[in-house]
């Protein structure tokens, strides 16, 4: 198990490189992000983030992101048979 | 908060540079992490933290005490005070009412009405991994593996490490403190190999396990009597991969987090699904579990140093125990028994003449291979079950067919064949993969993780089955 030193070990690089994953993964796939900010947003405090969620949303939708990864995830659900979606 | 959420993808992400920038400050460093781990275990239900905190402080001043004893009879005793007091809150929160009900039930067989209530309390998450780690840290300590901590943020941060601490793996006393004595550098740890670790958890969670269960698994084991006896065999294999599926997902991103955040947890599963032999298997299955069984239940039991008789009723306990430590059902219980029964075998087997003339030839291999796959994925069947009765029927399903027609959806077969590839593919080829990531820019090490994440999410289902190991 896991135990290479590299050169190219700097955590904040390795933080970088996750959070860039994960932001990739939101801009993809934005509903995700949106709808559990929603949810959590009962007194409003929330507002701010839930409106850049949007944003990136809006955005992703704008240039098609949004509706390839939907469209791929229906597709897969599809030919699998998964019918609950 | 579960691993493949949101909620722990932001904590994670707040967890990391906070964790790294404390680097050098390790005091701080260990009360941020102890911080961040009680609200993790709070994220469930913040009331059992002070069981938690109670499991910690037993540990704790029984560690000292144990130490401080000069007598070896006042050790010992110190010793069983504290292995009683975290087996009592164990046996109180999971077996009271298991064994209550058994009373009851004995009791009316007698003719008798006795007034026993059930206490009905809620089983607090992870409360048999807390205990295991409180008994490893206090029996290392009156073994003299370990010299007892003085410090009471080592042992609470030891036994709630949020990583390991709702589903491990079981991480020793002596393998976890020192390294909170001293913080390794990021360096140390692969990030290709604990991000393969984590992407891999992910695709094995929430696409290989999540459709076997959603679309196959449960609705076969909710009702049995509706499913054909092909359906009810193929959801015993099915139910194999999804169990390797999702527990080994589970450890595999414990594993990972845990890394990434500059800690080295111990594997826990080597292709289980390979073994030639129940010994085998058992070194590759759980195998936190399995050394723990071994260490602090088998050998003091006398393991094998007194004879055969001796050696079979040490493996049967062991594993009635392991079966029992699942959960408080004759499911867990019949199962252990099985394993042990199979491990008596197993071990008469490789110590006969028989073997030793005929156990590397091809042949005896692959009937090896057979027999122990087949027995436990049968064995399985009763860990799924909900009832022992579940468990019969289910088996008469089987032997009885009720002319039914197969009703298995086309998406398990390959998914058993993606669980089975998991089972194939040489580590060194993961390792060679994470390597090359390792030695990629960041903005590649981004693309090829973002790509993978991406089909993950693409294919994985819109319903979800918990983990199962959540539960234990």
């Amino acid at each position: 198990m896991i135990d290479k030193p590299k050169s190219i070990a700097s955590p904040w690089r390795r933080t970088a490189v996750i959070y860039a994953i994960l932001a990739l993964g939101a801009f993809a796939f934005p509903g995700g992000i949106v709808g559990w900010l929603d949810e959590r947003n009962g007194t409003g405090r929330l507002a701010a983030p839930l409106a850049l969620a949007r944003g990136v949303e809006t955005i992703s939708g704008a240039i098609g992101l949004k509706f390839i990864g939907a469209a791929l995830r229906e597709r897969f659900q599809a030919f699998v048979g998964d019918t609950d979606s | 908060m579960l691993f493949p959420t949101i909620d722990f993808a932001i904590f994670f992400c707040l967890c990391l540079p906070l964790v790294w920038s404390l680097n050098s400050h390790n005091t701080l460093k260990k009360l941020v992490l102890l911080g961040l781990s009680l609200a993790f275990y709070a994220s469930w239900n913040w009331r059992f933290l002070l069981l938690l905190l109670a499991s910690a402080a037993i540990s704790y001043l029984v560690g000292l005490h144990v130490d401080a004893a000069r007598r070896r009879p006042l050790r010992r005793l110190v010793l069983a005070l504290g292995v009683a007091l975290d087996l009592g809150i164990l046996g109180y929160f999971k077996y009271l009412d298991f064994f209550i009900a058994q009373t009851l039930t004995l009791a009316h067989a007698l003719g008798l009405n006795p007034s026993i209530g059930f206490v009905n309390v809620t089983l607090p998450v992870a409360i048999s991994f807390l205990t295991f780690h409180a008994i490893s840290y206090i029996v290392d300590v009156y073994r003299g593996r370990l010299a007892p901590s003085r410090s009471p943020v080592d042992i609470v941060l030891y036994i709630s490490f949020f990583p390991h601490l709702v589903a491990g793996p079981i991480v020793r006393a002596h393998e976890f403190l020192p390294q909170l004595a001293s913080p390794r550098r990021a360096g140390d740890f692969s990030f290709g190999e604990n991000a393969l670790l984590i992407l891999g958890g992910l695709f094995k969670k929430m696409v290989i396990a999540n459709y076997l269960a959603v679309r196959f698994v449960d609705p076969v084991f909710t009702d049995p009597s509706q499913f054909s006896r092909a359906d009810l065999i193929m959801a015993v294999y099915a139910y194999a991969f999804q169990i390797y599926a999702d527990f080994s997902a589970y450890t595999d991103i414990a594993i990972g987090v845990a890394a990434l955040l500059g800690y080295r947890f111990p594997q826990n599963f080597n292709q289980p699904y390979r073994a030639l032999g129940i010994g085998d298997f058992w070194r590759r299955w759980h195998m936190t579990l399995s050394n723990w069984l071994r260490d602090y239940l088998y050998i003091p039991l006398g393991g094998n140093r007194h004879g055969a008789l001796a050696t079979a009723r040490n493996l049967m306990l062991t594993m009635l125990l392991g079966g029992l430590w699942h959960g408080a059902n004759w499911t867990f219980l019949i199962w252990g028994a099985m394993h042990g029964a199979m491990l008596v075998v197993d071990h008469v087997w490789r110590r006969s003449a028989v073997f030793a003339r005929w156990g590397s030839k091809p042949l005896v291999k692959a009937l090896d291979w057979t027999l122990t796959f087949h027995f436990v994925c049968f064995a399985w069947l009763f860990f799924r079950a909900p009832t022992l009765d579940a468990a019969m029927q289910f088996i008469a399903g089987v032997w009885s067919d009720n002319g039914a027609a197969a009703t298995m959806p086309g998406v398990v077969a390959p998914l058993i064949a993606a669980g089975a590839a998991t089972q194939i593919v040489p580590s060194r080829y993961i390792r060679r993969l994470a390597m090359k990531f390792d030695n990629f820019g960041a903005i590649a090490q981004t693309a090829v993780g973002a790509a993978l994440l991406y089909f993950i999410v693409v294919m994985a289902p819109s319903a979800s089955a918990p983990f199962i190991y959540f539960q234990f």
